[in-house]
């Protein structure tokens, strides 16, 4: 029988290695687009009324 | 606070023109009214077990329904055919809202739906007939796992596509939960039913133990957390405390929640190393959920008296101790002096039952009590029988618990005396599953009334159509 132990470890790592990156990248980015910044809390008052939200056509 | 509520009301409606949108939600019904079954035909699966502790006998020795085939089946139907089916449903419930469009794709969506309905029908035969891969929650044969990752991908393309046409640039936190929930799955999922096949002995049990973990906490934690963060200030009509608090409580779960699975395997064969890391990230998770629970115990600072009669508020914040009560469980079970006396004990059980049933179920739950009235444009059917199902699943769930927890520390003080025959050990504790069955029978009763209340609000609907 092949032994595929290494294989499937490495498979696995490095699934975990690629999504910590994407972690990473994406942190970087929300930290870019202000999401620990002065208007990070904006979201949270706008979607009490998101039940109330007319349509944008775009 | 609420002048700042009534700007961003302002500013929105100064922004926006245009027909008022309609959410179909279509999709999110099939889900739910599917995982509420689910629930309800799985619980008489959940008593059995439980009676079959106390009376092994019971059945006799019909196959289909002998222990080994019924526990895999309660395992996957909670796991997947309720509350996974019950955290989409919402997921497709609270995106589109969020987002401020409609869904990508009602017809994508309801087809996911047939799918993962029949994924937990095929699952249903499958485990019964004993068609099953012995690996604990990877129990599903080959064909059900290949359709639950395209029924996954479905659902994936359809959440991502809607959030791609958002309204606005800066996404509510639960967005970001339920991106993370959708990445982290398939990630969990291909590693816990695909890698581990390739893998054997210690190293496979490794896999599977990531995965077992990772399957409460990178699926159901981030995907419950959403909910909750979600449905907590809607049902309390109280903006959240600190939306970048929330943030904070994300990227730290992002970063330290997926090394934690080997705590399970301590004063096992794998690396010192290794069992060391899982420590010190399992104790790290003390951070996200310090920071999610404040926030929410925040939220709720001056609404406390809420609760009082407002039942989906009732489930959310008890929810929100249990989690605090698992996640700190959690980090101490990873300490190598406590795991020597609870792991592999019936103190494992009565954890993860408080994870998944005390705290993530209930957020379902509450989702659904909050959700369906909404979908239907009806009030729900009875509020004294939301009371009854949120009583009977509290005092159920926490005899349950608690006698796990109690029962675990004494097996396993029993376990480390090698003086103590091992079968005296399975006699002990015979009180304790006693106690377990007759708390099974409590939480069933809640679910049969949550099932039957939500049943009667949709049949009812015409009846009771809700205040413009």
């Amino acid at each position: 029988m092949q032994d595929y132990v290494y294989p499937s470890i490495y498979f696995s790592y490095s699934l975990f290695a690629l999504l910590a990156g994407g972690a990473l990248y994406f942190f970087v980015k929300s930290l870019k687009h202000g999401y620990l910044g002065k208007d990070s809390e904006e979201p949270k008052y706008r979607m009490l009324h998101d039940d109330e939200q007319p349509e944008v056509r775009k | 606070m609420p002048e700042e509520i009534n700007k961003s009301v302002d500013t929105r409606s100064s922004a926006a023109s245009g027909p008022a949108l309609v959410h179909d939600d279509t999709t999110a019904k099939w889900f739910l009214i599917s995982s509420i079954a689910y629930f309800f035909i799985v619980g008489i699966i959940a008593v059995t077990i439980a009676a079959k502790f106390v009376w092994p006998s019971l059945l006799g020795t019909v196959q289909y329904l002998t222990y080994g085939r019924l526990r895999p089946l309660h395992v996957n139907g909670m796991l997947f055919g309720w509350l996974l089916a019950a955290d989409m449903g919402l997921s497709f419930f609270m995106v589109p809202r969020l987002c401020a469009v409609k869904l990508w794709s009602e017809k994508l969506g309801v087809a996911t739906a047939i799918l993962w309905n029949a994924i937990i029908l095929g699952a249903v035969v499958s485990l019964l007939m004993g068609w099953n891969q012995g690996l604990e929650y990877a129990e599903l044969p080959m064909p059900l796992d290949i359709a639950v990752v395209v029924a996954w991908i479905m659902f994936g393309v359809n959440i991502f596509m809607t959030i791609a046409s958002r309204k606005y640039d800066q996404m509510y936190v639960s967005i970001w939960y339920i991106m993370g929930t959708i990445l982290w799955t398939a990630f969990v999922y291909l590693t816990g039913n695909f890698a581990v096949l390739f893998a054997t002995g210690t190293n496979q049990a490794n896999l599977n133990w990531m995965y077992v973990h990772n399957a409460v906490g990178l699926i159901f934690t981030p995907v419950g957390l959403a909910i909750a963060y979600y449905f907590i200030p809607k049902a309390s009509n109280t903006p959240l405390y600190s939306h970048k608090l929330s943030m904070i409580g994300f990227w730290s779960l992002a970063f330290v929640y997926v090394w934690t699975g080997a705590h399970h395997m301590l004063h096992g064969p794998i690396s010192q190393w290794l069992q060391t890391i899982s420590i010190a990230f399992s104790v790290m998770l003390l951070i996200p959920v310090w920071a999610v629970v404040y926030n929410f115990f925040a939220t709720m600072k001056g609404q406390w008296h809420q609760l009082k009669d407002n039942v989906p508020l009732k489930f959310l914040m008890s929810g929100v101790v249990f989690y605090l009560l698992t996640c700190f469980q959690g980090p101490m079970h990873s300490l190598r002096t406590v795991n020597a006396i609870v792991s592999k004990t019936d103190w494992i059980p009565g954890h993860a039952h408080m994870a998944v049933l005390g705290a993530f179920s209930f957020f379902a739950i509450a989702g659904c009590y909050h959700m369906i009235p909404r979908a239907f444009k009806t009030t729900i059917f009875s509020e004294a029988l939301a009371n009854w199902s949120f009583w009977f699943l509290m005092f159920g769930g926490l005899g349950f618990f608690v006698t796990l927890w109690l029962g675990g520390f004494w097996q396993g003080w029993q376990w480390n005396n090698p003086s103590i025959p091992f079968i005296d050990t399975v006699i002990a504790l015979k009180p304790v599953w006693i106690v377990r069955f007759f708390s099974g029978i409590l939480m069933f009763l809640g679910i049969v009334s949550f099932g039957y209340n939500i049943m009667a609000t949709i049949l009812g609907a015409k009846d009771r159509p809700a205040a413009a």
